[in-house]
């Protein structure tokens, strides 16, 4: 006659919470790991390419590449700090938090900036600030896609 | 245009939340996922809008 540990714990398997089996997780070697990090903040999706997730690599680099790409055309400005003499750091927080924001896209903000494109603020175009804001969110938005890319390599998530 | 620049800077990242969601191992949770997050995006958008209209400043 089977106990109650061995009846349950057969039927339990059966019955998993689970789409996949939790035991499948494991994490890449250190390198790898590296590797996936700062490609991922370099190109959005480029951490997931490194590590075989390659419809969400190209989800990824789509939605926020094109959103960083959609802020310029809509007349949007790179930020980068500004030094105040009068603020507590030095410098004026807004220009710090948002050039934070966007470089979050990686090349997509090193290559507008080495082009020269966004590099000036364009006060006369109704849409700059929407551009602003989609830069900013494309920016952002890696910071978490570097960190979903992170979970996997460390073997934490699917 | 300023609900549709909104709109689609929901679409955006509500599709992003959901992608790296860790609680939703389906598909279909996620598609759920960034349905909901989406509404809330423009629902409480709406309704921020609606409540700052009268305000002056």
């Amino acid at each position: 006659m089977q106990s109650t540990d061995e009846a349950t714990g057969s039927v339990a398997s059966q019955y998993t919470d689970h789409a996949y089996p939790l035991d499948d997780l494991k994490p890449y070697p250190m390198p790898i790991r590296v590797v996936a990090v700062v490609v991922a903040w370099l190109v959005p999706g480029g951490g997931h390419l490194v590590l075989g997730r390659f419809g969400r690599a190209a989800l990824f680099f789509a939605l926020l590449a094109g959103a960083f790409v959609f802020g310029l055309i809509l007349n949007g400005r790179l930020f980068w700090p500004v030094a105040d003499t009068e603020a507590a750091l030095g410098f004026d927080l807004v220009t710090v938090l948002w050039s934070f924001a966007q470089i979050g896209a990686g090349l997509c903000y090193i290559v507008s900036y080495l082009l020269g494109i966004g590099t000036e603020f364009q006060a006369q175009a109704a849409t700059f600030d929407y551009g602003n804001t989609f830069m900013i969110l494309a920016g952002l938005l890696n910071y978490l896609v570097i960190h979903d890319a992170f979970d996997i390599a460390a073997g934490r998530k699917h | 245009m300023h609900v549709l620049m909104m709109a689609l800077y929901a679409a955006i990242a509500a599709t992003v939340l959901a992608a790296v969601e860790p609680g939703a191992e389906t598909t279909r949770e996620r598609v759920i996922h960034g349905l909901k997050t989406f509404g809330y995006f423009l629902g409480i958008g709406l309704l921020l809008s609606w409540i700052l209209y009268p305000v002056p400043w």
